[in-house]
């Protein structure tokens, strides 16, 4: 524990208290947190202190590590952009950091904030309102037209349609002023991220100080969710809609906080792709056919939701989506075109626009902002340019990295002449600000607690009973003592926030109450999508298992140097061969075979080895996290560290150690899903994958190894791959002969690893599948497992030879076209998806 | 003057494509001094669903989609459009430049035409010092807008080679300026860069330039093309004036508008998405005929 210094040797609670806030001290010139300027610690923030200093170090680092396994077994974590490796997605993926020390706020103090975020909620929406329709503030010069067509987040083609920008999320950047005062730093409207953020937060912080919650009666944060849901549904024109949360994918840096969100508030989490608009209606795409999508929670961009009408190069949108809004068949939140109040250059115009839409001052000020487009506010920057941070008026068009404000004062007096240069060439791309000294908020370090600046983004919601506001938030803080805007993407950590109540807090969860749970067994229907991931993620494990049962074998039979067993070389040579023509080791001219296997195993040019199949089995199963448990997630980082290749050379046997333990870390996951994975359609389109692999991987074997004629040593070889050998031990006392090896892993039904079983169960699962028209006539994958099962059960193993086995293997690639056609491109085949079952 | 516009487009497809979602931007537009008489738009293969409708910049749009595998999709108009534009005003008796910039900046309008929607960069034309620089060669201070403007069309057309072999659509204006060599709309995204450069505000024009034979010869049937130009806001009381740097000319009753917008990515005749690998082939055939 020597990061913790000083507390180490602290014996009692008073000592421990001394040692925590050893030279805490708040910064010069800012407000603080947990202590006043006299050096007294502010009332609301001595539970927490007593907690801790009630705590030793030790344990006081375990509650920390409950909290922090909590953030990494949830998977919760944050993108850093610019990280992204096409080869490897989930490389930039970092655990998020948490601090162990929340933000506390008294709740008087925010039932000021609650009521200034609503406020602005209200005012920026209203405002929304105009701008998409009647135009009466630009008309009457409350707002210039140009502080709006500035910014690349105003939507020209929403112009008038219902709902254009309006907003069901709102947040906002708060910051406290060495005054104490609260400021509004920035508004986000068009898809708020960090309410996942700061619910993750809080569940950390409960596992590690339980009692806490209770004794300082925080407010809980599920009461918000459950409106925010709940004005979501209010939304919709069905009942019981379906709403879908539209995430860019998972190369977006909060993707996990939207699985988490989509799991947590029964949200499907669907993808541009996943959509599809039709006569003016918006479906999801789903193995059950087309269905209809009520609300759409978009993640995404509003430029980016349509590459009809907005920005064509969209690859994360839904063709006709803006359509659909106009004929006003689908309800998207925050409608499109809402990012346009983001813009710094209104933020000059808020106090104004405030009295005369809401007849109210602003009970929450915004930092003073000068946009540069008027002459006067052009002036009044110029001259004071010295004192001021310059910021862009808009987002810029097409990429945020140069969306920072730059602190005049930084700046050489070159930079500053450009700087002047151009706010008096195109001033009304600028913004002049006043420069923010943040408050400061206390961070473990080394043993004791240390001022750090911090923001606070608070979200608030529209419900039916009005803007409801979360009582809590999402706190950033930074690393640096003096840092002066803080983002997220430079070492920065986040907290929670607490806001404490007067009365105890009665607890709510987002789950009914009992008696109004309606029983269900399969919930929901299974996006095309998520089963066409599913499918893979079966195919891409198989394909791992038999590329490492073939480098097993090989390596196993290479160490046995002392069988001279007729045929041994040979059956080395052609295990080596398979390697080859699977893709999974590189040609062996010149090349010893050992060297080839251990390539197979860790090798990531090859894209047929394990380490490559592994890594693509984890993107595929990262597409669909929100559908795999922990457990299961966690096999993954098992697997790829396991096939990590070594940085010294391994010996034969270290490399056969390593296949054999992947096989073991593969069978547990098989283990999993066979036990854990309820056995719905998703459960069946990873066993589909997963069979269909195994069946055409086992006629591979079976052609290459088993012809008349071939010496005993390769048919073992065959039981090997195929995990049969016992069986066989137990059924046939003689050495390894042709017919009936072969009918063991192919014809026999009752052998787990034969082709036959295979063709079984494919046969079972496609018939538990929906279907999409009720005529009574067979799908076309149904048709073919059919046909597939019964070439099997009449066939007879003294009639196989290798263009028999090869009719079955084509049987099954064309099965495996069959399901990808029916259930996963219904886009290249609408003539196939008939719109006959909408929902 | 009255044209009859022809203008077909087909793709033709190495494999077929089973599917396409596309929107059109084909069909000519009513308004600044031209009256469309009457226009017709005819796709084949036919489409499932047809949406047609008028977009933001009141610019024609048709959205298609296309159920059945085809390996050409034919594009064809046939319009008939009246063209009559008052004449250019005197450059030198327009506003000056810099008042020009101060009432778009203070534009009270967010309609289509308001200077308000021009003057900020756009999808295809970013700010680029270099081209305000050269832009800026042309408008000395207080000079009268309209005079300097055409001056920088002048430029454009001496400075810049037309060449059909140096850029595609997606070439950046950065580098096209760079080369000095591009087509009409590198030429129009350029000098739009330039005037916006300068807070002007500058609109991006598609449509068709009448052309005339060499004498004695007869008109080639399809030899025409598509063209592309630029609109420049020269304050309230002469509004919107036509620049075409390409051939150094002040618009007139030659050009025939099909779109008007913020830059080409506001007016492409087609944006879409169609299912299907494989490589396309495309064919434009364009024939203006001055009819009286």
């Amino acid at each position: 524990m020597a990061q913790h210094g000083r507390l180490n040797s602290a014996r009692t609670r008073g000592e421990r208290r001394n040692a925590l806030l050893a030279g805490y001290r708040p910064l010069p010139g800012a407000y603080d947190e947990l202590m006043a300027p006299d050096g007294t610690v502010r009332p609301q923030w001595e539970p927490f202190l007593s907690e801790w200093s009630g705590l030793s170090a030790d344990e006081l680092q375990r509650r920390f590590g409950l909290a922090d396994r909590h953030v990494r077994d949830t998977g919760v974590s944050y993108r850093v952009h610019g990280d992204v490796d096409a080869n490897d997605p989930l490389a930039g993926e970092r655990a998020w950091p948490l601090n162990h020390a929340p933000l506390v706020i008294t709740g008087a103090e925010w039932q000021v904030i609650a009521a200034g975020v609503a406020q602005r909620a209200q005012l920026l929406n209203a405002l929304l309102g105009d701008i998409y329709g009647p135009g009466r503030l630009v008309r009457e010069g409350a707002l210039p037209a140009a502080a709006i067509t500035g910014s690349p987040d105003y939507l020209r083609p929403l112009q008038g349609t219902n709902g254009a920008g309006q907003l069901q999320t709102y947040a906002a950047d708060l910051g406290r002023g060495p005054d104490g005062r609260w400021w509004i730093l920035g508004d986000k409207t068009q898809a708020p991220s960090g309410a996942g953020y700061a619910l993750e937060n809080r569940l950390a912080l409960g596992r590690a100080f339980p009692d806490l919650f209770r004794t300082m009666n925080v407010e809980r944060l599920a009461a918000f969710f459950q409106s925010f849901r709940t004005g979501l549904v209010a939304r919709a024109k069905r009942v019981e809609p379906r709403i879908c949360l539209l995430t860019p994918g998972q190369l977006n840096e909060s993707y996990f906080e939207q699985a988490y969100l989509a799991r947590y508030l029964g949200f499907l989490l669907v993808e541009g792709g996943d959509l599809v608009m039709r006569d003016g209606l918006v479906h999801v795409r789903t193995i059950a056919g087309f269905k209809r999508a009520d609300v759409i929670w978009r993640r995404i961009d509003g430029d980016f939701a349509d590459p009809l009408e907005l920005n064509a190069a969209s690859a994360l949108g839904v063709p006709g989506l803006v359509e659909a809004i106009r004929q006003d068949n689908v309800v998207v939140a925050n409608g499109l075109g809402s990012g346009v109040v983001e813009s710094r250059a209104l933020m000059s115009f808020m106090p104004a626009l405030a009295r005369n839409i809401l007849g109210e001052e602003l009970i929450l000020p915004n930092i003073a902002t000068w946009w540069c487009g008027q002459p006067h506010e052009r002036r009044i920057v110029l001259d004071r340019l010295d004192e001021m941070s310059i910021a862009p008026a808009f987002r810029a068009n097409g990429g945020s990295l140069d969306d920072q404000p730059l602190l005049v004062a930084d700046l050489d007096g070159a930079a500053r002449e450009r700087l002047r240069a151009a706010i008096e060439q195109r001033g009304l791309d600028h913004v002049g600000q006043e420069v923010v000294r943040l408050s400061t908020m206390p961070v473990l370090h080394d043993g004791r607690l240390e001022p750090r600046p911090m923001t606070l983004r608070v979200f608030a919601a529209a419900t039916p009973e009005g803007w409801q506001v979360m009582p809590g938030g999402f706190c950033r803080i930074s690393d640096e003592a003096d840092a002066r805007a803080v983002t997220m993407r430079s070492g920065v950590r986040s907290s929670d926030v607490w806001v404490t109540s007067d009365r105890p807090v009665e607890p709510v969860t987002l789950l009914p109450s009992p008696d109004k749970i309606a029983i269900r067994r399969i919930v929901g229907i299974l996006p095309s999508r998520a089963a066409d991931n599913l499918f893979w993620l079966g195919r891409y494990l198989e394909r791992t298992e038999a590329t490492l049962r073939l480098v097993r074998a090989v390596l196993g039979r290479l160490i046995n140097a002392d069988d001279q067993a007729p045929g041994h070389a040979e059956t080395i040579k052609r295990l080596a061969n398979l390697l080859v023509a699977w893709g999974a080791a590189p040609s062996g001219r010149g090349k010893a075979i050992a060297s080839q296997a251990t390539s197979a195993l860790f090798g990531l040019d090859e894209y047929g080895s394990a380490a490559a199949s592994v890594r693509e089995a984890r993107r595929t199963a990262s597409v669909i996290r929100e559908r795999l448990s922990v457990d299961a997630w966690r096999l993954f980082g098992d697997l790829q560290r396991q096939l990590t290749a070594p940085r010294k050379p391994v010996s034969e046997g270290e490399a056969f150690e390593v296949a054999d333990s992947a096989l073991k870390s593969l069978a547990a996951f098989s283990g999993l899903s066979q036990e854990n994975m309820v056995r719905g359609a998703g459960w069946r389109f990873l066993d589909i994958g997963r069979r269909l692999e195994r069946g055409v991987t086992t006629c591979r074997y079976a052609r290459h190894f088993a012809e008349s004629g071939t010496p005993g040593n390769c048919l073992d070889a065959l039981l090997d791959l195929t995990d049969s050998q016992i069986t066989y031990r137990s059924r046939y006392q003689l050495g390894a002969a042709l017919q009936p090896v072969l009918d063991l892993v192919m014809l026999d039904p009752y052998n787990p690893r034969s082709v036959a079983f295979q063709v079984e169960r494919l046969d079972q699962e496609i018939a538990a599948l929906p279907t999409l028209s009720d005529d009574g006539m067979l799908e076309e994958p149904r048709r073919l497992a059919l046909r597939l099962a019964a070439e099997c059960r009449t066939a007879e193993a003294s009639r196989l030879d290798r263009a028999s086995i090869l009719l079955f293997e084509q049987l099954l690639m064309g099965l495996s076209n069959a399901v990808a056609d029916r259930y996963f491109l219904q886009n290249a085949h609408p003539e196939g998806s008939r719109m006959t079952q909408l929902a | 003057m009255i044209y009859e516009i022809r203008h077909l487009t087909s793709y033709a497809y190495a494999r077929p494509v089973p599917f396409a979602r596309c929107i059109l931007r084909v069909l000519p537009r009513e308004g600044d001094g031209q009256h469309v008489v009457a226009s017709e738009l005819s796709v084949t293969p036919r489409s499932v669903e047809r949406h047609d409708g008028i977009c933001f910049f009141g610019n024609h749009t048709t959205t298609l989609t296309i159920a059945k595998p085809h390996r050409e999709l034919r594009i064809e108009t046939r319009s008939r459009v009246e063209v009559n534009r008052a004449a250019a005003p005197f450059p030198a008796l327009t506003r000056n430049w810099e008042e020009v910039t101060a009432l778009a900046q203070g534009a009270q309008s967010l309609a289509p035409d308001s200077p308000a929607q021009y003057i900020y960069p756009s999808r295809l034309v970013p700010t680029v010092d270099e081209i305000t620089a050269y832009a800026q060669e042309s408008f000395q201070a207080r000079r009268p807008v309209f005079e300097a403007a055409r001056e920088l069309m002048g430029r454009v057309r001496r400075d810049f080679t037309y060449d059909p072999e140096a850029t595609e659509v997606s070439t950046p204006i950065r580098e096209a300026f760079a080369q000095r060599h591009g087509v009409c709309q590198d030429f129009a995204h350029i000098m739009i860069a330039g005037l916006r450069g300068l807070g002007l505000p500058a609109a991006y024009v598609s449509g068709y330039l009448r052309t005339i034979p060499p004498a004695g010869q007869p008109r080639l049937e399809g030899a025409d093309a598509t063209h592309a130009w630029v609109m420049i806001w020269c304050g309230p009381e002469t509004g919107w004036i036509g620049l075409d740097p390409t051939n150094d000319l002040i618009v007139g009753d030659d050009h025939i508008i099909t779109a008007t917008g913020r830059d080409y990515a506001d007016v492409s005749p087609l944006d879409g998405v169609l299912v299907g690998p494989g490589s396309q082939k495309l064919d434009v055939k364009v024939d203006v005929i001055p009819v009286s």
